[in-house]
């Protein structure tokens, strides 16, 4: 690339159901946010890898609504919280990372924009909220009139196996909230961007994955060109609700056990985490019978001249132990394509959007 | 692939790697496993040489009645106009149109549709077409293009100078080039309906990429816009045609390019859904902006490959284009501009692919040799007057940046072979000359 390429903007964005990550570049020695950054500061694949001139932001992709008063307001607006004020509808909502702190305080499920994947539309603030979200994180760009807007690859997952849903609303709305904040958005599959993120040394061979909140989502890829991709519809909230409703906890509290201390090791200290292990294991289950079907009836599998790696990455893959478990499953069902390796992402939870990011200024 | 590889593995900066593979595999980036990029290109050379026609009789009388045919049939045409101004005292205008070959209703009126509702996602015209616009994406503008004055001659010859060779200059869209994707093309059954929406949702994004067609029309029908009509797409390459206003070269900019997801040779032509839908789209482009109908054309037919003077460089629709199908008259008998106005020749290759020799190729003939005759001199030496004309035009094209940046999409597959192979003919006529 050269130095001087991108005088743009250029972002990553991974949207998912339950965070959104922001990948921008960062010039390096400046530690300046992205937006006009020089892309120089990520010319050296050295670089990139260190991931010092990449900055990551992430917020939960999920919302609270407290009842509206002025002191309550004011008291946001000090503590500079991100949130929405109606008092019309005499409430606030405080989107973001602060949701959870709230959710907490006030013993109340966060309310999220998206499940399993896309826009949820059982959930009549969905689109306000995600564009509040985006805001926030992205800020304004500069104007959809003008040449030089910020381009911004943003996430979509890959249809689910052997469903035929229709992702284009949810693909074609988070690209209009885009483009109405002034950005120039492009689509990127939420598995190619892993491929993408994290499989350079493989010339972006590989097969990626990302068990995310609501989905897991697979690609295939061969020199950078995808071949297949699919996704299925268990993931982490899969694991959460029903651990919650087998042992009666709030599933916000479900996901905070399993992110900060579940691991499989075989051993279980109480219910929560016995109940955790035999979702998780549901899932990786699915995964691979996903994986096995799928790359047994395509008929348009490469055959590769060497093994290729698979890489795994998301929120859900973070548990010590997880890539153990998968691997051991995975060759339990004669996986019919020769792996070179199975690894879960240098950065697992921004894997996605780095690969976004790097889709992104391929593109300028 | 080994080598692609071993060049991409020499790049360090990942951004700048996936941009060099990105590039290099973008007519693959269809789902077509690397193992069946060989195997696709033989499938295609053995149903190209199956379909080759065997050596035909050229008795005089026969030649004669096919020539009267062709004359007539294309007679009506607006390109006739351009070519009747080469060779006013041969050919002969007719006011009536030509009855199309087979189904569907040709007519040169430009027919009138309008545009009924339209959101951030679709539009909707009066003729029931319906155009998603999701994944329309912008490309550079469209540029003020040159119409070439139907004079004959390099500048040296005549004694005028490029510019004087322009008639005019236009800016908005004058013609349609149909293409063919060339993408991996799934069997059209209820089964197969995932893959299917598969291969058209990948399509799309590689269309978008390489910013390649105005419109694609995939396998259910669907029209989806890609680059927005006010802007050039990179579809065309080096190009050349002619109607009634002059000669256009290079037609990124004066032509849009509408695609339909199909394979030169694949089993399953295109479905009746795309004729349905091409009809209705090539219904409105040409109430738009009010395109003759002998303009609405194959990329076969404007493809022209500069470095050995060849046409149909790229092969999609060399032949059988629904052009009836479609309310087109038969525009693979209209004269062809690269051959008449600029000496152009064509080859064994280009024979295979298209099966026999178009009657619009005879036709020229015929003006060249007729104008060759008013000239005095040969036919070769008057189609390498022509050449060198071509020569200065596209020269003088490359300075302004109105030269195609590339040579044209030909697919997005890459399984039409390009008539690239100068034959021994026509080498021996260069050495000659």
């Amino acid at each position: 690339m050269s130095q001087n390429s991108n005088s743009q903007g250029a972002f990553g964005l991974d949207v998912g159901t339950s965070r959104i990550v922001v990948a921008r570049g960062v010039e390096k020695g400046h530690g300046e946010k992205g937006q006009g950054v020089e892309t120089g500061g990520i010319r050296s694949g050295a670089n990139l890898h260190d991931s010092h001139d990449i900055e990551y932001e992430s917020q939960l992709n999920a919302f609270v609504s407290i009842p509206y008063s002025k002191i309550t307001e004011g008291v946001l607006q000090r503590e500079r919280i991100p949130h929405t004020s109606t008092s019309v509808a005499s409430e606030i909502i405080v989107h973001g990372n602060e949701s959870e702190k709230f959710a907490g305080l006030l013993n109340a499920e966060i309310r999220r924009p998206m499940s399993q994947g896309v826009l949820d539309p059982k959930e009549p603030e969905s689109l306000r909220m995600l564009r509040e979200i985006l805001l926030s994180m992205l800020g304004p760009g500069q104007g959809e009139g003008r040449k030089d807007h910020g381009k911004v690859c943003f996430t979509v997952p890959a249809a689910p196996l052997g469903a035929e849903g229709s992702l284009t609303y949810h693909e074609a709305t988070v690209r209009q909230i885009l483009t109405e904040m002034g950005y120039q958005p492009t689509p990127i599959n939420e598995g190619l961007a892993v491929i993408y993120g994290d499989l350079e040394s493989s010339n972006y061979t590989g097969i990626g994955i990302s068990c995310g909140g609501g989905l897991c989502n697979v690609c295939l890829a061969y020199l950078s060109v995808p071949v297949l991709s699919f996704s299925i519809p268990k993931a982490g909230d899969f694991i959460d609700s029903n651990a919650a409703a087998v042992t009666g906890e709030r599933a916000n509290h479900i996901r905070l056990t399993k992110e900060d201390s579940f691991h499989f090791n075989g051993f279980f200290a109480d219910k929560i985490q016995q109940v955790l292990a035999v979702y998780y294991d549901d899932m990786i289950r699915s995964l691979v019978t996903a994986l096995n079907e799928a790359f047994a009836r395509t008929k348009s599998v490469p055959q590769f001249h060497r093994p290729i790696p698979m890489v795994l990455s998301g929120g859900t893959a973070l548990p010590p132990g997880f890539r153990d478990r998968f691997e051991k499953l995975l060759w339990e069902q004669d996986f019919p394509i020769s792996l070179s390796e199975i690894r879960v992402a240098r950065n697992p939870l921004h894997a996605t959007a780095k690969g976004a990011l790097v889709y992104a200024l391929s593109d300028l | 692939m080994p080598k692609i590889e071993r060049r991409a593995e020499c790049i360090a900066d990942p951004v700048e790697r996936l941009r060099y593979l990105r590039r290099v595999t973008a007519p693959e980036r269809n789902l077509l496993p690397p193992g069946r990029w060989r195997h696709a290109a033989w499938l295609t050379l053995a149903a190209m040489l199956v379909l080759a026609p065997g050596p035909r009789t050229k008795s005089a009388a026969g030649t004669f009645e096919r020539e009267r045919g062709l004359l007539a049939a294309w007679s009506y045409s607006p390109t006739n106009v351009a070519a009747s101004t080469l060779d006013s005292a041969t050919v002969s205008r007719s006011a009536t149109p030509a009855t199309p070959s087979s189904g569907g209703e040709a007519s040169t009126l430009i027919p009138h549709v309008w545009q009924v509702e339209r959101s951030r996602t679709s539009e909707l015209y009066s003729n029931g077409l319906r155009v998603d616009l999701t994944f329309q994406i912008s490309n550079r503008p469209r540029a003020e293009y040159p119409i070439f004055s139907l004079i004959e001659g390099s500048p040296a010859v005549t004694g005028r100078g490029w510019a004087g060779q322009v008639s005019k200059t236009g800016s908005t869209p004058v013609g349609i080039v149909y293409h063919t994707t060339e993408s991996l093309i799934a069997p059209f059954e209820e089964d197969q309906n995932r893959r299917l929406k598969q291969l058209g949702r990948n399509l799309i994004d590689v269309i978008r990429g390489e910013r390649a067609y105005h419109y694609l029309i995939d396998r259910f029908g669907r029209v989806f816009a890609a680059v927005a009509e006010t802007d050039a797409a990179n579809h065309a390459g080096k190009s050349v045609w002619a109607d009634a206003q002059g000669l256009y070269v290079n037609l990124n900019d004066s032509f849009l390019g509408v695609a339909f997801e199909a394979q030169t040779g694949a089993a399953e032509a295109v479905t009746p859904a795309q004729i349905v839908a091409a009809k209705a789209l090539t219904e409105m482009l040409r109430s738009r902006y009010g395109i003759a109908a002998g303009n609405c054309v194959t990329h076969a037919q404007v493809s022209v490959n500069p470095g050995n003077m060849r046409i149909a460089s790229h092969t999609d629709w060399a032949r059988d284009f629904p052009f009836a199908a479609l309310g087109l008259p038969d525009n693979y008998a209209v004269p062809l501009a690269s051959r008449y106005a600029f000496g152009f020749d064509y080859d064994s290759t280009f024979l295979r692919v298209a099966g026999r020799p178009w009657s619009g190729l005879d036709a020229a003939d015929q003006l060249i040799a007729k104008r060759a005759v008013a000239e005095g001199v040969s036919a070769a030496r008057y189609r390498a007057m022509l050449r060198r004309r071509y020569k200065d035009i596209s020269s003088e094209l490359a300075k302004t940046g109105l030269g195609a940046s590339g040579p044209g999409i030909t697919g997005l597959g890459k399984t039409g072979p390009s008539t690239t192979a100068m034959g021994k003919e026509a080498v021996a006529e260069e050495v000659a000359k």
